[in-house]
């Protein structure tokens, strides 16, 4: 790895200033089990992606680690630990679809180190992104290689351009919550609901959310859930330690006599962003969940555009949608 | 330098072989590659010694009547005993090669090609050398010209150490020594190469058409290596066209990985004209050899120290690779240490893996399960070096069953890609998955039992081609105990015929493996110093690489010397400088080669013993009071629990302590082991399975797995089922998820990462391995025990395709079975 200054954020401004001072080839860090133990560590950098020279480490800014727990949510640092969040009894209790999307990620070991902005923000795993020898678009190179190359991970939904998939789980987990961001920059401070914080390609390439260079994700909140609304989370991996998903499902529902009212069904490992099956939750609208999670979870062929490689996924993301929506209400 | 020896070359082509002078004999003999070759492929390597075995160090098969005169009762043999370095392991505090610093040392790290075949034009280092901390740089152009002419391994193409065209991804092209790791990765980066980038072949398939282009003045077509002459018993064609039903199976295996904890290091230094080097090798004295070779020094001048401490082998570290060799050169030409480790993908992407294949296969069977003929034919991707696989995968389709019409093909082809090389054995796990998926569809063809249709046809009577007789009797009792630890009778059933939940089907498979492993090699070498307090020093040439070798040769010196063994002590590491030469700690060879070799010096040292146990009774007897003249013959005597007694009244004693103080110093006992040839040697297993596919998922979980062992003599039943445990994982792991994958167009290695190379993780494993250890003694092993360090990685693919079959009624023969073939040939069903 490349030589880099490390320099520790004492306040929220603080960390936005060095950003703001130090232009594109600063970053925030954290756990850094992907952006030095991944991006570093492998040389991921390209035209489009300067390899990082400053580091800004936010575990050292009070305000960005811990939750708080209101009536009506909770609020997460975005600098605290995913074990902190997933072993919380709290969370557990209000949130449990979060805290199980948790425990599902990668080993104790990280879920130790790694932070939850950390794990919302890391970049993709597609491997010819990950690959120093292929400059994609991703990098701003001028090629997607999974197009013609072995895409059997790649995206089903959504994809074009750049065929990733998004490959946070939290991530997943927050926009089935209807959870937002707080995010600070040098024009101050804004809120903003995860319904409009991922990014596919087509608006920018280069990254997966809307967070400028100078901006830093200061915590996230979730609202608790209505009366009579039931959750589950699975995902799908090619072993059980130590995997990003090939696809997970994060279902949040409120019903009434088994009858769908109201909810979420999120996707990830299927497509650029955390994917919102609206298609599914419209075939439930109004219907018995039992008695409708198969047709509904079929549903989601009619969106799916599968590559080369991974027509498998949509067989696998249906029967997985179906499963998760049986879980819910079980 | 005098022309080297192509080791495979003199395997592979007679012609070669027959015009080597006495010198290359000499010179193959002392190669770890030739090493490596009669030790992992012993049956391929026979035919040579056969012919050559006047100008070769004796090596080979071995076998035996039933172990005779077999103690009745053991005191060590046969003990559940602890690893004796365990505490390091476990704790990770031992001597590992990674936890090693020594002062001023150097750090270095590879310049590899992107190109999967290029000629490099142009290294310009001028950058990389400005860079502070960077130290030395080697590369083609400024390598010393003592070492330009040296190979390693067997061409064609050649490998030299930097190499003008380049043949994989991979291949080196600069070496950086820097102060520290990260200022070396920084330094490669900062090396600009041009390259002339050339058409290279990455699907072995492609090579072996006539149409793709040569890369090296070959008669073959295309990229092939080499054609082997079938092996032909009966009349193949004729025996076919009579049989009642023919099946046919076209059986593929993927590229393996090792993925040992510890990748692969070296440190080294020079003192004066002599180079030491720590390495993580499984055979130190070959790798001494090798670089002594490499380095144009005679073999005492190089020192390799195995640290004993090492994070495994599984077959790709048996001699030097290039990283050594550079370190070595760097280290001189820099007068510091040098220490170079590979990165988890230099391991995966510039060292061997077992070898991709294809096997077509095709059996001829009569409805009463009687086998008419078999014709198989073996493809295998050797990468981007000569190599020897697809013959290695013959020993089961040629031994296993009796078959009288069969004919054996075997095509080796070259790619620009990984090169190919031992894996807890070669080509056996191939084979069997090849024979054994066929045997088990020619079963549900004919409507009998695959068990049933097994042991109708097993051949128990040896080699039907050489009529060498079987080491071992064990196949037929595995078969038998495994059937019945996973109640085949009961359990077994119609294909798809068990809906266990919807959607979900349960299935049982099991699987046969016949394997030319686990006899020792030459090299049996061993010393035992008893000293004068009456302890046991055991000085073992045989490389611990995680297997529990060391505390196997304790408990073979205390079982021998009649001493208990907590009085045993012996060092984790060997340093070639101190230790004898036992060979590799490859091919399960190291129960019979360092056991032995330790069983001979024990039997020296207590030879010993009894001699100078007898003069002291003698003499004690002259200064007693009234002083006695008495005679004491040693074949009276018999150390039993660390004292020197008589047969007829083992209240007569002398503490081993008294009897060595009673001598000059201490007691030195030396053994050397010579095994014979004469029998076929083979491991015998069993393994089966009961899985659930889910359909609609395509999930394959192992619910539970049986592993039966013929171990001849389970010596310490503790580390044999260790073995056989962490071998069926690996294997379930080539089974069901691991494949090294390139990119089609670039041959850029896409997953060379452990968490992309998705081996298998605690759990996903089968909760409960049934391990069976099946113990039919025999005279060739040391007690009577059987090597097992790679028999039990062989079963598991085809144990699980059968489960797999067993359970959704449609074959999934191409390893790994993953979800999405699962899915592909159920929709294609």
């Amino acid at each position: 790895m490349k030589a880099f200054e490390l320099y520790d954020a004492a306040t929220v401004q603080d960390a936005v200033s060095m950003l703001s001072k130090f232009g594109p080839a600063a970053k925030v860090v954290a756990g850094g089990s992907d952006l030095v133990a991944g991006v570093m560590k492998d040389w991921i950098h390209g035209k489009g992606m300067p390899y990082p020279e400053k580091l800004i480490d936010v575990t050292t800014i009070p305000e960005m680690v811990g939750i708080k727990l209101a009536s009506d949510s909770a609020t997460i640092g975005a600098a605290t630990t995913l074990s902190a969040i997933a072993e919380s009894p709290q969370m557990q209790k209000g949130w449990r679809v979060l805290t199980d999307s948790l425990f599902s990620v990668a080993s104790p070991e990280i879920r130790n180190l790694g932070t939850l902005g950390g794990n919302i923000n890391q970049r993709p795993r597609c491997w010819f992104f990950r690959g120093e020898k292929f400059s994609c678009y991703k990098k701003g190179g001028d090629f997607c290689f999974a197009v013609t190359g072995d895409n059997r991970y790649n995206a089903i939904i959504g994809g074009e351009l750049c065929y990733i998939v998004h490959p946070s789980d939290a991530a997943t987990a927050l926009l089935a919550l209807n959870a937002s961001a707080t995010i600070a920059g040098t024009g101050g401070t804004r809120t903003v609901q995860f319904d409009n914080y991922f990014t596919g390609p087509r608006e920018d390439v280069l990254r997966e959310n809307i967070l400028k260079p100078d901006e830093v994700m200061v915590n996230v909140t979730i609202p608790r859930l209505a009366p009579n609304t039931k959750t589950a989370w699975t995902k799908l991996k090619f072993r059980q330690v130590y995997d990003f998903a090939l696809v997970s499902v994060a279902v949040v529902a409120t019903q009434e006599n088994g009858v769908w009212k109201d909810g979420r069904v999120v996707l990830g490992g299927v497509a650029p962003v955390p994917y919102r099956a609206k298609v599914v939750e419209q075939a439930l609208a109004g219907k018995n969940i039992k008695e409708n999670a198969k047709a509904a979870a079929a549903a989601i062929k009619t969106v799916a555009r599968p590559m080369s490689a991974n027509a498998y996924k949509v067989d696998v993301a249906t029967a997985l949608i179906e499963k998760t929506l049986l879980d819910a209400i079980a | 330098m005098a022309q080297q020896v192509d080791v495979l070359r003199a395997v592979q082509d007679e012609r070669y072989a027959a015009q080597l002078t006495p010198e290359q004999w000499s010179e193959l003999s002392q190669s770890p590659q030739w090493q490596e070759f009669v030790t992992e492929s012993p049956e391929l390597a026979a035919p040579l010694i056969a012919k050559y075995g006047n100008q070769l160090p004796g090596n080979g098969g071995n076998g035996g009547a039933p172990a005779k005169a077999a103690a009745a009762t053991f005191t060590t043999i046969g003990k559940r005993v602890p690893r004796v370095h365990g505490l390091g392991i476990v704790t990770g505090l031992g001597r590992y090669v990674q936890n090693m610093r020594v002062p001023g040392m150097l750090f270095m790290k590879t310049l590899r090609s992107p190109h999967p075949h290029a000629k490099v034009v142009k290294v310009d280092t001028s950058q990389a050398e400005k860079l502070p901390g960077v130290v030395a740089i080697l590369h083609r152009g400024n390598l010393p010209k003592e070492y330009k002419d040296y190979r390693l391994g067997s061409g064609p193409p050649n490998r030299y150490l930097f190499n003008e065209e380049i043949y994989e991804v991979g291949a080196p092209i600069a070496a950086v020594a820097a102060e520290s790791d990260h200022i070396a990765d920084e330094a490669i980066h900062l090396i600009d190469v041009q390259y002339e980038v050339l058409p290279a072949v990455l699907d072995f398939l492609e090579g072996i058409k006539p149409s793709t282009p040569k890369q090296w003045d070959n008669k073959l077509d295309g990229t092939i290596l080499n054609i082997e002459k079938p092996l032909v018993r009966g009349d193949p064609d004729g025996g076919m066209a009579k049989a009642q039903i023919v099946v046919e199976v076209v059986a593929t295996r993927s590229t393996e990985q090792h993925m040992p904890l510890e990748t692969s290091i070296a440190i080294c230094w020079w003192d004066n004209d002599r180079v030491t080097m720590h390495y993580t090798t499984q055979y130190a004295h070959g790798a001494r050899n090798g670089l002594a070779q490499a380095l144009g020094l005679p073999q005492n001048k190089v020192r390799i120290i195995q640290n004993g401490y090492m994070g495994s082998g599984y077959g790709f570290r048996t001699g030097v690779d290039l990283q050594e060799i550079h370190a070595a050169i760097l280290a001189k030409l820099t007068g510091r240490p040098v220490r170079a480790m590979a990165t988890r993908s230099e391991d995966f992407i510039a060292r061997g893996h077992r070898p991709q294949n294809r096997n077509e296969m095709k059996l001829g069977v009569n409805r009463d399960g009687t086998i008419v003929a078999g014709q198989f034919k073996v493809i295998s991707n050797v990468g981007a070096q000569r190599g020897s696989a697809a013959s290695g995968a013959w020993f089961q389709m040629q031994l296993g069953y009796k078959i009288p019409n069969l004919r054996l093909e075997g095509v080796d082809v070259f790619t620009n890609s990984f090169k190919s090389g031992a894996l807890r054995c070669v080509g056996h796990p191939n084979g069997a998955m090849a024979m054994e998926t066929l045997m088990d569809k020619a079963a549900y063809a004919i409507n009998m039992d695959p068990l049933e249709f097994r042991l109708k046809s097993i051949n128990l009577d040896g080699n039907p081609d050489t009529k060498l007789p079987f080491s071992n009797p064990g196949i037929v009792t595995c078969m038998n105990e495994a059937a019945k630890a996973i109640d085949w009778k009961a359990k077994f059933h119609a294909p798809k015929a068990k809906e266990v939940r919807p959607g979900v089907f349960h299935g049982i498979g099991l699987a046969n493996v016949f394997c030319s492993h686990g006899g020792g090699s030459s090299n049996a070498t061993g010393i035992v110093i008893v000293t004068s307090d009456g302890n046991v020093q055991v000085n073992s040439g045989s490389n611990e690489i995680g297997d529990g070798q060391r505390t196997q040769m304790v408990m073979i010196a205390a079982e021998t010397l009649g001493i208990p063994l907590a009085r045993m002590s012996i060092t984790p590491h060997i340093d070639t400088d101190l230790h004898p030469d036992s060979g590799m700690s490859a091919g399960s060879v190291q129960t019979n080669t360092g056991g032995w070799g330790t069983y001979e010096a024990a039997m020296d040292a207590k030879r010993q013993l009894l001699e100078w146990g007898a003069k002291k009774f003698m003499d004690d007897a002259k200064k007693a009071t009234p002083p006695q003249t008495i005679t004491v013959k040693p074949e009276e005597l018999d150390v039993v629990d660390g004292n020197v007694v008589f047969k007829s009244d083992p209240n007569k004693k002398l503490t081993v302590a008294q009897v060595v103080q009673s001598t000059t110093g201490q007691i030195i006992g030396r053994g050397v082991h010579q095994q014979p040839a004469t029998w076929q040697r083979t491991a015998f297993g069993t393994h089966a399975a009961e899985v659930e596919v889910d359909t609609n998922l395509g999930t394959v979980k192992v619910l539970k797995y049986v592993a039966a062992h013929d171990v001849g003599r389970a010596i310490n039943p503790l580390a044999l089922e260790q073995q056989i445990e962490g071998g069926t994982i690996m294997g379930l792991g080539a089974a069901l998820n691991e494949e090294l994958l390139i990119d089609k167009a670039t041959g850029v290695p896409l997953n060379d990462n452990i968490l992309d190379y998705k081996a298998l993780s605690i759990q996903d494993v089968p909760r409960k391995i049934d391990i069976i250890l099946v113990e039919h003694p025999r005279e060739y092993g040391v007690y009577g025990a059987h090597g097992i360090g790679e028999p039990p990685i062989t079963p598991p693919g085809a144990t699980i395709a059968n489960a797999v079959f067993n359970a959704i009624g449609v074959r999934v023969d191409a390893l790994p079975i993953t979800r999405e073939k699962v899915l592909a040939a159920l929709k294609a069903a």
